[in-house]
């Protein structure tokens, strides 16, 4: 558990023990965290680690096993309703209505939410507006490309003015252009005080949105803080990462080493001896650079492959 | 590409007043469905409409030659089968709905997955499921009374009810669909269904020829066959006569709508939520 400090507005989710298994897997395994008003946090983690099940918990589409949640201080499932009008979700993948033209599938979804015809117009003409959407409001789906598709279905998200927002994984397979027009909306977004939940395997882009992040594997969460502050606290400053190397060289008592496969790495909170090893290592494969959440995230949910 | 300007966020988060009622909810659903039909109404609608025509031409027309003038059960056999049809397209059009209908939606376009993201109930989506096949059931047994009368079947004034007799028995056969599909797994498991329970039904619920007379353990098991009693009430309407037993008839179809409908909704719930 990780020790939450103490601020003013009651949190919007607190979960406790929240578990979740399917069979014999635990899919979420006894978590604990709080998601405080207008945060932006993002979940971590490696495929299969328990991020879009905790996602599902939060908007009521699975019940829990075990532990306590609640969300806006309601109970999902049982206020599934009340909580839902105040939410709004982009799924992981595309389940937008295929035959229905991009205006059509936001007007139907809309209508899903509550909307009356006559605001629904009115509130998709907005958000498509705003995603640079209009000129393809009649084009189906299928003339759309990967990044109008994921804007359409954050447009469908923001139909009903939610309060939280939560997005998982919305910008894998997208390029980098449209990932960060998609950043800056999200952001955007948060300045007008809406509370955004996402899930990740991008450190980057978990680094460019969430004010905190909560490193998950193996449906625990393993480390959460804000990104810079875990980078601090749980690494060196520097990393110098090689590979090809047939054989480590020595390093001084204030270099750290880690071999894992072909890689070598070295971290030290000093630049200068790592500059030193960078120039005498015989290989062009070397890299010497600051420590990232990504080495955070290697360290905590380990180098192998989580199959 | 997007603007982002603070204004445009600004009018994005203001609150909206949402309608989160159980009307408003259903036809959401509804609307949904019926939207994603009609854009595809000639490919869908052109069998359901066909088939109960040609089955009219060469049942009707071909072996009613060789039945007697009189017909069945006060009938003149081309009313008499029309009477049956009107109710037959009907279950066919709920059950095939709510079976690969229902199941494309769930697993193919994720349909549900998305709604889970808002308000609605689990049971409203069903619900909106069922009462869109039931509309389309109206719609497809009026078209095959319509049909038929062209063809030389002879409704009464009580024909203007065969919509709500359609409507009925669609929403008790999709019922039926949803429940089934609860339990597949895969999209070739329903010819199964479809084979060893819907299509006798089609044949042995009295839509071509009487099934009670032969004997009494065959009589009991055709009033308790779910098609027999919405026929029954078809051909009350073809008839323009009614009993205590078109009373029974209604009952049953009451009883089995309320029990399919109350474990439907279970099962799917049970598959959507796990």
């Amino acid at each position: 558990m990780h020790n939450a400090p103490v601020y003013a507005a009651p949190a919007l989710v607190v979960a406790r023990g929240l578990t979740r298994k399917f069979g014999d897997l635990t899919a979420v395994d006894a978590v604990d965290f709080d998601i405080r008003p207008n945060e932006c946090v993002g979940f971590l983690g490696p495929n299969g680690a328990g991020k879009t099940t905790l996602m599902r918990l939060i908007y009521s589409a699975i019940h829990k096993t075990a532990g306590e949640l609640s969300v806006f201080g309601l109970t999902p499932m049982q206020q599934r309703k009340r909580i839902n009008a105040r939410i709004g979700v982009v799924f992981q993948e595309n389940n937008l209505d295929e035959e229905l033209s991009a205006a059509e599938s936001l007007e139907v979804h809309a209508l899903y939410c509550g909307l009356d015809h006559r605001t629904a117009r009115g509130r998709i003409a907005e958000l498509l507006d705003w995603l640079a959407l209009t000129p393809k409001a009649r084009s189906s789906f299928r003339e759309l490309s990967g990044g109008m598709v994921r804007r359409l279905m954050i447009a469908r998200a923001l139909l009903n003015s939610p309060e939280l927002l939560i997005l998982d994984e919305p910008t894998t397979g997208l390029d980098p252009q449209v990932r960060h027009t998609i950043w800056a909306s999200l952001r955007e977004l948060k300045r007008q005080g809406m509370t955004i939940l996402l899930t990740t395997h991008y450190m980057e882009e978990a680094q460019q949105l969430s004010d905190r992040v909560m490193i998950m594997d193996r449906g625990r969460i393993v480390v959460s803080g804000p990104p810079n502050q875990l980078i601090e606290q749980h690494l060196e400053r520097y990393v110098l990462q090689a590979s090809g190397l047939a054989e480590a060289p020595a390093v001084a008592g204030d270099i750290r080493h880690e071999r894992a496969g072909d890689a070598d790495y070295f971290y030290s909170n000093a630049e200068q001896p790592l500059q030193a090893l960078y120039e005498t290592l015989p290989t062009p494969y070397a890299l010497l650079r600051h420590a990232n959440l990504e080495d955070v995230f290697l360290k905590f949910t380990g180098r192998g492959l989580h199959e | 590409m997007s603007t982002n300007s603070s204004l445009d966020a600004a009018a994005l988060v203001r609150p909206l007043r949402l309608r989160t009622n159980l009307l408003w909810s259903l036809y959401g659903v509804w609307y949904r469905h019926v939207r994603v039909y009609c854009k595809t109404l000639l490919a869908n609608a052109t069998p359901p409409v066909l088939e109960p025509l040609f089955f009219f031409v060469a049942i009707a027309y071909g072996l009613g030659g060789f039945v007697p003038t009189s017909g069945f059960d006060g009938l003149p056999y081309r009313s008499y089968v029309a009477a049956g049809m009107v109710v037959s397209s009907a279950m066919f059009t709920g059950v095939f709905e709510t079976m690969y209908g229902t199941f494309v939606r769930l697993v193919y376009q994720k349909t549900y997955a998305a709604m889970l993201g808002t308000h609605l109930r689990i049971h409203e989506m069903f619900v909106g499921e069922l009462l869109f096949a039931a509309s389309k059931g109206a719609v497809f047994a009026t078209v095959v009374l319509l049909v038929t009368m062209l063809l030389g079947a002879q409704p009464t004034a009580w024909c203007v009810l065969v919509p709500l007799v359609g409507f009925a028995t669609a929403y008790l056969f999709a019922c039926l669909g949803l429940i089934i599909t609860s339990y597949v797994k895969m999209i070739n498991n329903f010819s199964f269904f479809a084979t060893g329970v819907i299509t006798p039904l089609f044949y042995f619920s009295g839509t071509f020829f009487p099934i009670r007379g032969r004997s009494a353990l065959l009589d009991v098991i055709s009033v308790l066959v779910p098609l027999t009693a919405p026929i029954e009430l078809s051909r009350a309407l073809f008839k323009a006569q009614f009993t205590w037993e078109t009373l029974m008839h209604l009952g049953i179809l009451f009883a089995y709508g309320i029990v399919l409908h109350i474990f439907a909704l279970r099962r799917m719930t049970a598959r959507v939520l796990r």
